[in-house]
């Protein structure tokens, strides 16, 4: 009876009180830092004495805040584009390719994904540090694109996977070119999976540090690493205020990605 | 006609098919394998050819404690979030859906928030002055600050938090997999509720558990963010003495080493973890 909800007896209060409390645990931290942005504390006293605004103002009126935010978006957006693009070609051929060593090369391209990130991000500051492109947009977007690949992959394989090919034959048999028979049937049909690929691919370089904090200069600073650097520093709560505004970002991001997928499913 | 539309795309001479993965290839092949390839090298050959850095690596008393503790966090961490997530993804395979998605959502907002925005906010909790400690007080279960932070208690909570979706979300795939008929019958032979948990369930689940929390594993071995910001500086781990030893002291050689030896755990741990998923896949085909 273990696995049927309605006759697990006591055991059930017990199961759905623990799981409660995980969901709870789970959920701290997140409204804990957007209480906290609005504690009036700067020693992050907590319930705070009054409540303010303050730290929102000192985020929004200091322009190196900004500037991270800014640097972090461009970055995301073009590693997410690359990423994607590149990892729509390979899935193609990850799935649809008829050579030898077809698993290997789909393992090679997502160790990106399980490699620990100091190794990937020491091994690629050494590597751009010798090339030049140490501390560039450029060398950024590369380092971001290679870790967020796997993202792109994973669910755009998954959807191709999911499409059967010959409807794709039947366009080219009623006429289609190759390519246009891709455009118009195929890229249409595994949308979701390119529409999640491009998510999780923005949200693998958005989110990044590790890599982020070797490649930094004092002119390119990501937000992971302007938080960084202030988390090292002191637990300012102007950080708070820019946790908050990334929760919200978040809970954005997740609104959309439900509504949109609710949509492209019909 | 089948495959005409992508054998014409295909460039001539590559393998049928492998043409359009050419520039992930590329993109790969030059900015992941020869930057860590290039690092490898570096670890016999900085600041001259031989495995001096390994000599020390291995030799020293310090490295040799990180590596132990990097094993002892990881271990700890992954046998709590085993813990934790078992019985929460068991009742979120079988709960009705309407409560199972208010679980799943959080679940996924903690998820993609921001990782260092998760390790502020516990940061803040744990401190000695902080929510946890002050609410712990005022119910008089303690009398004193608990150490929480910077020591193995506050890497614990904070790797625990972020580890548990990985763990979880699968395991309720395992456990949704499982046919409820067999515990029925289990329940029909006179077994007791915990016979069945242990001779049917948790046996049954286990190719999931052993699946998710060898990734938890490997994920915590070389976690670099939460260790640094939560963890104390006796107990530091292998990510962020590599990035020190690169960093602050310059010392390539020794840094290689370091990240030589976890890489090659990380992807031995990782080899035996597609072994079991592919099990499990087939098993789960019959």
């Amino acid at each position: 009876m273990l696995l049927d909800y309605d006759r697990l007896g006591w055991l059930r209060v017990a199961l759905v009180g623990f799981t409660a409390a995980v969901a709870a645990f789970l959920l701290l931290p997140v409204v804990f830092i957007v209480l906290l942005s609005f504690g009036s504390s700067r020693w992050l006293a907590f319930p705070p004495p009054g409540w303010t605004l303050k730290w929102y103002q000192q985020l929004l009126a200091d322009p190196t805040w900004i500037d991270a935010a800014l640097t972090s978006a461009k970055i995301a957006a073009m590693a997410a584009i690359s990423a994607v693009i590149i990892g729509l070609f390979a899935s193609f051929s990850l799935v649809r390719g008829e050579f030898r060593g077809r698993q290997l090369l789909r393992g090679l391209l997502l160790t990106p994904m399980v490699l620990p990130v100091v190794v990937f991000a020491i091994a690629v500051y050494a590597f751009f540090l010798r090339i030049g492109l140490a501390g560039t947009t450029i060398g950024f977007v590369i380092a971001h694109t290679i870790l967020a690949l796997p993202f792109a992959i994973i669910p755009i394989t998954a959807a191709l996977e999911g499409f059967d090919k010959s409807i794709e034959d039947a366009a080219i048999v009623c006429g289609a070119s190759p390519l246009q028979a891709k455009l118009r049937i195929t890229l249409p049909s595994i949308r979701i999976g390119i529409f999640s690929a491009a998510i999780f691919a923005f949200l693998a370089s958005w989110d990044e540090v590790v890599v982020a904090i070797f490649m930094a200069s004092p002119t390119l600073q990501t937000l992971p690493v302007k938080i960084w650097g202030s988390l090292r520093a002191d637990l300012s709560p102007v950080v708070a205020a820019a946790s908050s505004l990334l929760v919200g970002l978040t809970l954005c991001l997740m609104i959309v990605t439900a509504l949109l997928r609710r949509k492209l499913s019909r | 006609m089948q495959e005409s539309s992508f054998r014409r795309g295909s460039i001539a001479g590559l393998p049928a098919g492998s043409g359009s993965a050419l520039p992930a290839i590329i993109l790969v092949g030059l900015f992941f394998i020869v930057p860590v390839v290039a690092l490898l090298l570096r670890s016999v050959t900085d600041p001259e050819p031989g495995l001096q850095n390994y000599a020390a690596l291995f030799g020293s008393d310090t490295y040799v404690r990180v590596f132990l503790n990097t094993f002892l966090v990881a271990s700890v961490v992954t046998a709590v979030t085993i813990l934790v997530a078992f019985p929460v993804a068991w009742m979120l395979a079988i709960m009705p859906p309407a409560m199972g998605s208010i679980v799943f959502g959080i679940i996924i907002l903690s998820m993609w928030t921001n990782l260092l925005t998760r390790t502020y906010a516990w940061m803040v909790l744990l401190q000695r002055t902080g929510v946890i400690n002050r609410a712990l007080m005022g119910l008089g279960i303690i009398h004193e600050p608990l150490p929480l932070i910077n020591n193995l208690a506050g890497v614990t909570i904070g790797m625990v938090y972020i580890m548990l979706p990985f763990m979880i979300l699968p395991l309720v795939g395992t456990l949704r997999a499982i046919d409820p008929m067999t515990l029925r019958a289990a329940a029909l032979c006179g077994a007791s509720p915990f016979d069945a948990f242990r001779r049917v369930l948790l046996p049954l689940s286990l190719p999931g558990i052993a699946a998710g929390g060898l990734m938890v594993f490997v994920m915590s071995l070389g976690y670099f963010v939460t260790p640094a910001l939560l963890g104390g500086t006796s107990n530091m781990m292998l990510a962020e003495m590599i990035a020190q030893t690169v960093q602050s002291l310059l010392n390539w050689g020794l840094g290689s080493a370091a990240a030589f030896v976890l890489l090659v755990v990380t992807m031995a741990l990782y080899a035996i973890q597609l072994r079991l998923v592919g099990a499990r896949r087939a098993g789960g085909g019959l």
